[in-house]
């Protein structure tokens, strides 16, 4: 593959030593991995932020970094923007004086209007409060906020809401897909969260202890056999792209088509027709039959055909091709006593409930 | 208090802060330097520096002298170019800087080393060179240190006695400040004189610490409000 980023680098680290050799094409991509993998550090290795040993960092043919060159470009010569973990306001400034802080320096072609990024990021309500005073979801739109305005050729997300609880990060996450679809500006975002990456990304890299496991598209990669053991509790979500029918508040349910034979009922929301969403059901909460069920108050039963089996210690994972490749998580038993192997026509019953808008 | 004394206070107060004007930006740049790089050598300035908190204020004082004096290295140079520095008001100066000097850097350095450097990272991030970094994050963050630091090192230079003695004499009306005064008025027994310079230094000392306090909130204030 023929990327806009390349990145070679080498670097020991005090666990293991990080080996790298990638390069990226997509607009978004994910790098996902266990906790101390050396995401982070790939990340300030591409911002400038830390050197490696040995390598080779490329953005859009300009050489960043060459040790066999001996070219370091500074982190201010880079124009690339960086969203850290804990967002990393400055507090001596307002939320408009962070926001303002790399405007005036962004020579990398038109700048990004700051009226469309404080509609986008919802900040109107925030701009003269001081940093001390926001909220933690409020403090990540911020420092996105910030990045953005430097006009950056690249975004750096390192894990944008692991320090939020649930319930914010249900509300950062909308931001976070308006600003891939709204700006354009490739990101490299750092997760260990599979939802996530299900939702944001279009190519994922999984690295564990500083090497590349895999990389290539976001489910295949996640449900993969090298994968799927390193994913947390098994907890896997299909995150599924529709566009809206119908959305009826008093039936409490939204009508979603994925493609011209299949409809999804999710949850009520306020949308309208054509809109695209997307939703999440965890691969858990999918139910199997042989035979079409009947009376049930579900209200979404697809039928499909069994693609893979998988079983990873004490669950199995099905890839059910229903219009849309599901992927459903049960038990040894249920393979076993329902006799459910490749090619298989199946039925998946799932409720409205289950689904989350994203 | 009479024309004379005056004269001590103003000259006392003028030394103190032209020697703490002269030290602020390079302690500064040496607190900053200290605090933010590795460089070779750092140690030994480190102790170099500091070498004035310890030693006996006359023994600074000496090496000052030897230093500056009319057939010393530095002084015999300066003399031959027409400037004398021992036994001057310029004398004075210099040796309040020196003393006051690594309290200023040390109190700098403190507050540079707090600032956190994920902070600076990111400035660089969004396009600062070095300087903007210095001037819109560190600086404006360790205000509060650096601040603290000069009030400190301008204490010290307003009570400055040892080094100042023998560098720059008790010359009254050229290099005599408020402590050299009040030493010689007990000396000679005109211990009222004494009573009214003591009575202006408690004044003095009450107003810096005062003002520096007034600073301190109104940083603390603006560092809030952004």
């Amino acid at each position: 593959m023929n990327g806009f980023l390349k990145v070679q680098a080498t670097l020991p680290l005090s666990q293991f030593r990080l080996q790298v050799d990638l390069s990226l094409a997509s607009p978004v991509t994910a790098l996902f991995g266990p906790s101390g993998a050396g995401k982070t550090t790939l990340l300030e290795i591409i911002a400038g932020l830390r050197t490696p040993q040995q390598g080779l960092v490329e953005m859009n043919g300009t050489v960043l970094f060459s040790s066999e060159k001996r070219i370091h470009l500074p982190p201010q010569a880079r124009g690339i923007g960086y969203v850290p973990q804990e967002g990393a306001l400055f507090p001596h400034r307002s939320v408009r004086g962070n926001i303002l802080y790399g405007r005036k320096r962004s020579p990398h072609g038109a700048p990004i209007p700051m009226e469309h990024v404080i509609e986008v990021l919802e900040m109107d309500s925030l701009l003269e409060r001081r940093v001390s005073q926001i909220s933690g979801g409020e403090r990540q739109r911020v420092a996105l906020a910030r990045a953005l305005l430097s006009n950056p050729r690249l975004l750096l997300l390192d894990e944008p809401l692991a320090a939020l609880d649930i319930s914010l990060k249900e509300r950062i996450l909308p931001y976070l897909l308006r600003v891939r679809d709204e700006f354009r500006v490739p990101m490299l975002y750092v997760t260990h969260n599979t939802t996530e990456v299900l939702s944001m990304a279009q190519w994922v890299v999984f690295l564990r202890r500083g090497t590349v496991i895999a990389q290539g598209f976001p489910r295949d990669v996640l449900s993969s056999r090298e994968v799927l053991p390193q994913v947390e509790n098994g907890q896997l979500e299909n995150v599924i792209q529709g566009s809206v029918l119908d959305a009826n508040r008093e039936l409490g349910i939204t009508t979603l088509s994925l493609t011209d034979a299949t409809t999804l009922s999710v949850p009520f929301a306020e949308k309208v027709r054509g809109e695209k969403i997307q939703v999440s059901i965890p691969a858990h909460e999918i139910l199997v039959a042989t035979e079409e069920p009947r009376g049930l108050s579900a209200r979404n039963v697809l039928p499909g055909r069994i693609t893979s089996v998988q079983c990873v210690r004490e669950s199995c994972f099905l890839k059910v091709d229903a219009g849309f490749p599901f992927l459903v998580r049960i038990t040894p038993s249920a393979v076993e006593k329902l006799g459910l192997r490749e090619g298989v026509p199946v039925f998946l019953i799932m409720k409205t409930h289950s689904f989350r808008i994203l | 208090m009479d024309g004379a004394q005056l004269g001590i206070v103003a000259f006392t107060v003028k030394t103190a802060l032209l020697s703490t004007l002269v030290i602020l930006p390079p302690g500064i740049g040496l607190a900053w330097l200290l605090a933010k790089r590795q460089w070779p050598g750092k140690s030994v300035v480190e102790t170099l520096v500091s070498l004035p908190l310890v030693m006996p204020p006359v023994a600074t004082g000496l090496i000052l002298l030897m230093l500056l004096g009319r057939r010393g290295p530095l002084g015999g140079w300066l003399y031959e170019r027409g400037i004398e520095v021992a036994f001057t008001a310029a004398a004075v100066v210099v040796a309040l800087g020196v003393m006051s000097f690594p309290l200023l850097v040390r109190a700098a350095r403190v507050a540079f080393e707090e600032v956190s450097p994920r902070l600076e990272q990111i400035a660089a991030t969004l396009g600062s060179g070095n300087l903007r970094i210095f001037f819109t994050v560190t600086l404006p963050l360790a205000a509060r240190g650096v601040l603290a630091g000069t009030v400190l090192a301008f204490s010290r230079a307003l009570g400055e006695f040892g080094a100042t003695i023998i560098i720059a004499g008790n010359i009254p009306g050229k290099t005599q400040t408020l402590s050299l005064a009040i030493f010689q008025f007990v000396q000679v027994g005109r211990d009222r004189e004494a009573m009214s310079l003591l009575l202006v230094t408690v004044i003095i000392a009450f107003l810096t610490l005062l003002s520096a306090e007034w600073l301190a909130r109104r940083g603390k204030k603006k560092t809030e409000a952004g």
